[in-house]
């Protein structure tokens, strides 16, 4: 590549890197259509990332919203099928307590039952051997078909899907400052590329803006006025191991502190939600803690002594109905925005939805592009299996245990204790997790495994890590140090919240080692 | 040689049944010093000499329960490996106890697959009332003992009037011997005779329950464990005797101390370590001991076993050990290993591993131990323990190291001047006098 003003192209560029811009990258794959996926930072940065892992049954939607339900339903059921290696059956009981309304919960197994969800009513002593940790003020339990999903491993395997079919690219760190516009359609999405630090532009027939929670930006960028989005903030705390093996709900009217989801050897308790008007700067705060516990515990009393490794937050985007947002769209809880009444015809917003109907989202996303193309290819992401790769399975919790005990290696040396993943683990993921190749660092690294998310929060295999890439030569200069720092203070970020008990003196440890240990909170140069 | 199989091998026989780690560990570690009060800091690992061995360590064991590895850890031989020394729980800042759910995983091993050197010798200790490892019966104790005595009164002159009691009602102390002495080498039971000679201690033997080695609870068979001790308890309960004196082995203090508190047995009497005698003694002068014999400047360190000092009484008797070593061998011939007492490094005889069958992993555990001595410069390492004594000889031999292992017994003969020519095994040639 010239140092020059690059250009690239594709026939469709999509915007937004998370499960929704991925399952869209591989949708358009299938269909034959090239593609190009850019997110101005990585994979799964927003709230792809930042949410429970729920493969929702639809229960949590019966009385609300019957039609999401039964489209949660239907995609739990097709992805279980399609994509088994990106998601646990775990099962999910939903429970209601001394205090919730007897009325909604007696009236809840008929509300599953119309929307085709199973439904099994459990006794309270059946719930409770299932699940020893319930509270014992339980008087009503349900059994349904939730299941728990790696968003990460997903993505990574859209992608890499999508290269294989047909050499579709996707660039992390590559974001949109501005669009190039003729003739009532975008010519060119006018880049910076962040990694490189220069401009770079896009040239695609066909504009796809997945922003997710930054749809509104995006879309504004091409003076569409047509996407109203709010933001609610959610939070979220990750106890140090797993409390229960099913999704446990409240079942009761959607609310604050009304789940808990395995997450492989962890749990992870929410969520709050508050409306928010910045995007960027989300963190946990202490009341949204209180709030997930107190209600929380209320289900499950352990809950309120357990120890949290940390929190995090991320913005869900809501939407406003306005404009022309059908109502069909809207009670969907996504919106693919053709953009015809802004005088675009290349260009379309998809936002909204959730993690369990992303390939729903992805596969009207791309009938209304390959439309658009002139591809008449139907598609077919409801009966193609998503192929496995095993580079791409390092985020699932347990992948690394089995590998490092099936290979069994002293000479493989482990790099992170907490999850157990070895050196090898990260060869692997460097000879064929998407993105890898544009950036060999800690923090690409950590996206593509489990590295960081442990009781220890990346204080030792953060260190670790950066020395073995030193070793071979990815970092050269003080840049890894560097990105060791904002490793840490993004970990920090979570932990902040949950410093109590023994995670209080994890953090002691942690700062020994990151300050006293390693000078980072003296090292020059810009964060 | 009993055959210890891989861990890839005993998964796919699956002939261990699983234990739910983290449950157990919820029952048995008190709360505050759980498994998920873990840092992950590896302050366990990097000071266990296990670590590395069948791939496993500290940190790995309690990483593994969280993550739910129940089947590979019930099933790896690496329980044998680690000694149940408990180092990595002094040194942990949470406090975390790995070696009870080690403990647990051991008893958990159908008989048949665990080491067969350590069911053999719990087996045998079983065998009869002597409570010995090596099997041997209360006549042959008594027969052998009462040689050797005839033998040394015979022999040395100072001791015509020697006494080793067996079975004496009302005796101060009830003296234990680990078997070794009585089947293998009598005469190293001679020093102490002597010392209690010397000191005027009114002391027995016992027919039953004399021995001191406790294989079953290596072995994690919990009723074994207690049958053994109460044996033996109601073996000094018998006689009467107010103290239950623990001669210079390690596990035999803690297996008793540890088991009577365990299983709630009625011990009308105290227990008490030997080292903490010999240093009162010195204190109130009835064992004249001295350095003088020591002109040439031979160099000494100590081994704190791990059963009667970090497991059992702590510093304190650390303390008492260097106190005797120091003035049997000069203040300026004493150098101690690093780290020392409570944060001493088992040697890797402990937990019933010279008895697993396991050598190669064995002497790589105790190369930790044999750097340590080698670093003191020392000639000859002091061990108030058996396990500790059999595994620094073997490892010393195996390195290439040119220390001595001796029981304080022989020293403090030596100071004065009282040990005999046949007492002196474990001395080089240039104390063999």
């Amino acid at each position: 590549m010239s140092s020059g003003a690059t250009t690239l192209e594709t026939e469709v560029l999509i915007i937004g890197g998370g499960v929704t811009g991925t399952g869209i990258m591989r949708d358009l794959a299938l269909r034959g259509i090239h593609s190009l996926l850019i997110d101005k930072r990585d994979l799964c940065a927003g709230a792809s990332g930042g949410n429970h892992g729920l493969l929702h049954s639809g229960g949590r939607y019966v009385s609300t919203d019957p039609a999401a339900a039964m489209e949660c339903r239907q995609e739990n059921a097709l992805l279980k099928r399609l994509a088994p290696q990106c998601i646990e059956t775990a099962g999910g009981l939903f429970v209601a307590v001394e205090g919730d309304d007897p009325a909604f919960a007696e009236k809840f197994p008929a509300l599953c039952r119309n929307a085709g969800i199973d439904c099994e009513e459990l006794s309270p002593g059946e719930a409770r051997r299932l699940e020893p940790v319930l509270s014992d003020k339980l008087f009503k339990a349900c059994r349904v078909p939730d299941a728990t999903i790696d968003p990460f491993h997903l993505a990574l395997l859209n992608v890499d899907h999508a290269r294989l079919i047909n050499g579709s690219v996707y660039r992390p760190h590559t974001e949109v400052l501005r669009f190039e516009m003729a003739d009532g359609e975008i010519r060119a999405a006018i880049c910076h590329d962040h990694l490189h630090n220069r401009p770079l532009t896009i040239r695609a027939r066909q504009f796809v803006n997945a922003g997710g929670a930054w749809a509104m930006n995006v879309a504004r960028l091409a003076a569409c006025a047509d996407v109203h989005l709010l933001y609610a903030k959610g939070t979220i705390l990750v106890s140090s191991d797993r409390l229960a093996h099913h999704v446990v709900n409240r079942l009761r009217p959607p609310g604050d502190g009304d789940i808990l989801v395995p997450g492989g050897t962890v749990s992870l308790l929410g969520t709050t939600s508050t409306r928010v008007d910045d995007l960027e700067n989300v963190s946990p705060v202490a009341e949204e803690i209180d709030r997930n516990i107190r209600e929380g515990a209320a289900m499950i009393p352990a809950l309120a002594g357990a120890r949290y490794i940390r929190a995090f937050s991320r913005v869900r985007p809501l939407l406003q109905a306005a404009g022309n947002a059908s109502d069909r769209a809207a009670s969907r809880g996504f919106a693919l925005l053709d953009h015809a009444t802004q005088g675009i015809g290349n260009f379309c917003t998809i936002t909204g939805g959730k993690l369990t109907t992303f390939r729903l989202m992805a596969e009207k996303t791309a009938d209304l592009v390959a439309g658009r193309l002139g591809n008449g290819e139907a598609c077919t992401t409801a009966t193609v299996p998503l192929p496995d790769d095993e580079a791409c399975s390092w985020t699932e919790p347990g992948t690394a245990l089995k590998h490092w005990h099936r290979d069994s290696d002293p000479d493989d040396m482990i790099l992170c204790e907490c999850e157990m993943l070895p050196q090898s683990a990260i060869e692997q993921v460097f000879a064929g997790s998407p993105g890898i190749e544009q950036e060999r660092t800690l923090q690409a690294v950590a996206l593509r495994t489990r590295a960081g998310k442990g009781p220890c929060q990346g204080s030792f295999c953060g260190i670790r890590i950066t020395s073995w890439l030193y070793d071979q030569g990815c970092y050269r200069d003080a840049t890894g140090l560097a990105h060791l720092r904002d490793f840490f203070d993004e970990r920090f970020k979570g932990q902040r919240s949950v410093i109590w008990g023994q995670q209080a003196a994890q953090m002691e440890l942690a700062e020994a080692l990151h300050c006293g240990l390693l000078g980072l909170d003296t090292l020059e140069g810009d964060r | 040689m009993p055959e210890i199989r891989t861990g890839n091998e005993l998964m796919t026989e699956s002939a261990v049944a699983s234990i739910n780690f983290r449950e157990a560990a919820l029952k048995l570690l008190p709360e505050g010093a759980n498994f998920e009060a873990c840092l992950t800091c590896g302050l366990c690992s990097s000071g266990c000499p296990a670590s590395g061995l069948e791939n496993m360590d500290p940190r790995k064991f309690i990483r593994m329960a969280l993550l739910g590895m129940d089947e590979e850890l019930s099933s790896t031989p690496w329980i044998w490996c680690c000694t149940l020394c408990k180092r990595c729980q002094y040194v942990c800042p949470m406090n975390i106890d790995v070696s009870q759910l080690v403990y647990l995983a051991r008893g958990n091993w159908p008989e048949d697959k665990k080491p067969s050197g350590i069911v053999r010798s719990c087996q045998l200790t079983r065998s009869s009332d002597s409570t010995s490892a090596m099997g041997m019966p209360p006549a042959d104790f008594v027969s052998v003992v009462e040689e050797v005595l005839q033998e040394v009164r015979a022999t040395q002159l100072a001791f015509r009037q020697l006494q080793a009691p067996i079975d004496k009602k009302g005796a101060h102390f009830f003296v234990n011997q680990n078997s070794r002495e009585p089947m293998n080498e009598p005469e190293e039971m001679v020093p102490l005779w002597k010392i209690f000679d010397v000191v005027g201690a009114d002391w027995t033997y016992a027919s039953k329950g004399w021995a001191a080695e406790n294989f079953c609870m290596f072995s994690g068979n919990e009723e074994a464990w207690r049958e053994v001790i109460r044996k033996r308890v109601d073996a000094v309960n018998e006689l009467g005797c107010e103290v239950w004196l623990n001669t210079e082995c390690g596990h035999s203090y803690y297996s008793m101390w540890h088991g009577i508190e365990r299983f709630g047995l009625q011990a009308n009497f105290r227990l008490e370590s030997i080292v903490t005698y010999y240093a009162q003694w010195i204190r109130e002068g009835k064992l004249p001991v001295n350095s003088r014999w020591n002109a040439n400047g031979i160099k000494f360190t100590v081994q704190d076993p791990c059963m009667i000092v970090r497991k059992a009484y702590g510093d304190a008797i650390a303390e008492d050990m260097r106190f005797v070593v120091r003035t049997l061998v000069g203040e300026e011939n004493f150098v101690d290993m690093q780290p020392n007492r409570s944060a001493n490094y088992c040697c890797g005889g402990g937990g019933g591993f010279l008895q697993a069958g396991m050598t190669d992993h064995r002497r790589a555990y105790g190369k930790r131990k044999f750097d340590q001595i080698a670093a003191t410069g020392a000639a000859y390492v002091l061990a108030p323990c058996h396990n500790c004594h059999s595994q620094m000889h073997d490892i010393g031999h195996f390195y290439g190291g040119h220390y001595g292992v001796v029981h304080l017994w022989t020293l403090i003969c030596l100071s004065l001047g009282i040990l005999g020519k046949n007492e002196r095994i474990y001395l080089g040639p240039e104390l063999r006098g």
